[in-house]
């Protein structure tokens, strides 16, 4: 195992022994303010076997995954095209600028209220609310990628006499890529930090659901285990992603390694 | 075919009559199959003249034309190496050269052929597979060169290819460069402010003033080559020392100098 792995392993461990210490062994925080490590177990046990909040563990995760999975997809669909036509022609950027200047400052959560009014406490309204906080990274990332690309590699492109929609997938995409990643990235998490939200504002399933309903119920151990769930999706998928990037720069890695 | 011709060519960067006057009144004549080299001044707007071949840039007045086509956008037709290479950096060595051949639609059979054939001339069958940034300057430039030289065009645009190479590694290309060039003669506008490199690789040199540069003149390479018998001498060292090129390179460099001179006044 490598050795910057072996003490990863061995920090979270050691946290868990502090953890302990200082809720069960020495007692110094009362269960009522932070769960034990038993009681964060036993709740666990609980939400994956009869279920909590309105389902088990799985159903509530899938239903979690899911809505951040439709609503990046959404966000990336839209949102990266459109920093490419941004990016690409100063008259779409004039055009679309100034809407965004207007939309930006607006945070995401922000929208959860009129989501709800329009489309109820379904998937729908999560969905929107989680791509209109997703989209905002991708378009401008994805812009600031098209316009980083060196100018002669473009003017490359041009001598070489490159129809329209080569253009764009051999030349645009790829070069913009390192960026496109960067915001592929924030839009992940942006996604995740919204979805939790408006879970927990309404929602019959779901993470954000646990945390609201454990919250109510005074429930600490409840809500570490859907903490810790989150954490964990987050990290699985954020890692996913990376793996996608590491595959899909294959080339920058080399130009990277070559500038030392 | 391939004539490029400047006529009364003026380029003014900014509002006609306030912008920054890069060129004025440019005459030329580069006539098919000949190598041009223009050397100049920095600044004189020589990498300019260029662009307007290539249709980076639109004259101010006058006409830039191929072939008495005045040049309206970039094409095949006038292929360009640029000095910092410009590889596509997500393509591997095979995938650059094979871009612009895609591009006319030419047929994977008769692709293949043809990019394994520079491949070979150019010394790079081995790294056919490699991303540019695995290679050295000097590698991706014989790459650059077979990406233009594989499409067969007839105007061949090189905006100070060596600038950015060693010293060594600069000699090497450019003897590889005349090999290229005697084999497989092609129209060439060569960029550069490096006299000896003018001399060795060109027909004729075309040398500028400051901005707002002109043709200051206009020297005739090839035909003291041709008397002196310069293409038998196999290494560029050997052709240096002769004393004919001594000579036109100590013309040039005077004539550069009192560019220089003017420009401190």
């Amino acid at each position: 195992m490598p050795r910057r792995i072996s003490i990863g392993f061995a920090t979270i461990f050691v946290v868990c022994i502090i953890w302990f210490l200082l809720t069960t062994g020495l007692g110094i925080i009362p269960s009522g303010r932070f769960p034990s490590p038993a009681e964060t177990w036993s709740a666990l046990i609980h939400v994956s076997g009869r279920g909590y909040g309105g389902g088990d563990l799985a159903m509530h995760v899938y239903n979690s995954l899911r809505l951040v999975v439709m609503g990046f997809l959404f966000a990336i669909a839209t949102g990266v095209p459109l920093g490419l036509l941004m990016g690409w022609s100063r008259r779409a950027e004039a055009v679309i600028n100034p809407i965004f200047l207007i939309i930006r400052p607006i945070p995401p959560l922000a929208w959860i209220p009129l989501a709800i009014l329009w489309l109820g406490l379904g998937d729908a309204a999560k969905i929107m609310v989680i791509w209109f906080s997703a989209f905002v990274p991708s378009v401008i990332n994805t812009y600031a990628g098209v316009r980083n690309i060196d100018r002669p590699v473009l003017e490359a492109a041009y001598m070489l006499g490159m129809p329209k929609f080569r253009f764009v997938s051999e030349v645009l995409v790829p070069g913009a890529s390192p960026m496109i990643f960067t915001g592929l990235r924030l839009s992940l998490q942006a996604s995740w930090t919204t979805l939790v939200a408006a879970e927990l504002v309404g929602a019959f399933y779901g993470l954000g659901r646990v945390l609201n309903v454990a919250q109510q119920d005074l429930y600490p151990g409840m809500i570490l285990v859907g903490m810790i769930a989150v954490a964990i999706l987050g990290w699985g998928t954020t890692r996913l992603l990376g793996v996608a990037e590491a595959w899909a720069l294959r080339w920058n890695t080399a130009a990277l390694a070559a500038k030392g | 075919m391939g004539v490029i011709q400047f006529s009364k060519v003026d380029k003014v960067f900014g509002p006609r009559a306030t912008g920054f006057r890069a060129l004025e009144d440019i005459n030329l004549e580069i006539r098919d199959k000949e190598f041009m080299a223009i050397v100049g001044p920095s600044g004189c707007g020589k990498t300019t003249c260029l662009r307007m071949v290539a249709g980076f840039e639109a004259a101010t007045d006058g006409v830039v034309s191929v072939d008495g086509t005045p040049i309206k956008r970039p094409g095949p037709d006038r292929a360009v190496v640029f000095q910092q290479f410009a590889l596509f950096p997500w393509k591997s060595v095979y995938d650059n050269i094979d871009l612009g051949l895609r591009n006319q639609n030419v047929g994977r059979a008769d692709r293949e052929a043809r990019i394994s054939a520079i491949l070979n001339l150019m010394n790079l069958t081995q790294y056919a597979k490699h991303f540019p940034h695995q290679l050295s300057g000097g590698m991706q430039q014989r790459v650059a060169i077979a990406r233009a030289y594989v499409l067969d065009p007839d105007v061949l645009l090189m905006d100070e290819p060596f600038g950015a190479l060693d010293a060594q590694t600069r000699v090497v290309m450019q003897e590889e460069l005349v090999r290229l060039a005697r084999k497989n003669p092609r129209t060439v506008l060569f960029i550069t402010h490096a006299v000896e490199e003018a001399v060795y690789l060109a027909d004729r040199v075309a040398i500028m003033t400051r901005a707002p540069g002109r043709i200051k003149e206009v020297l005739d390479v090839a035909s003291i080559r041709n008397a002196e018998n310069w293409d038998s001498y196999e290494k560029i060292e050997d052709v240096m020392d002769l004393e004919s090129f001594v000579h036109l390179r100590t013309h040039i460099w005077r004539s550069l100098r009192e560019e220089k001179a003017a420009q401190h006044v």
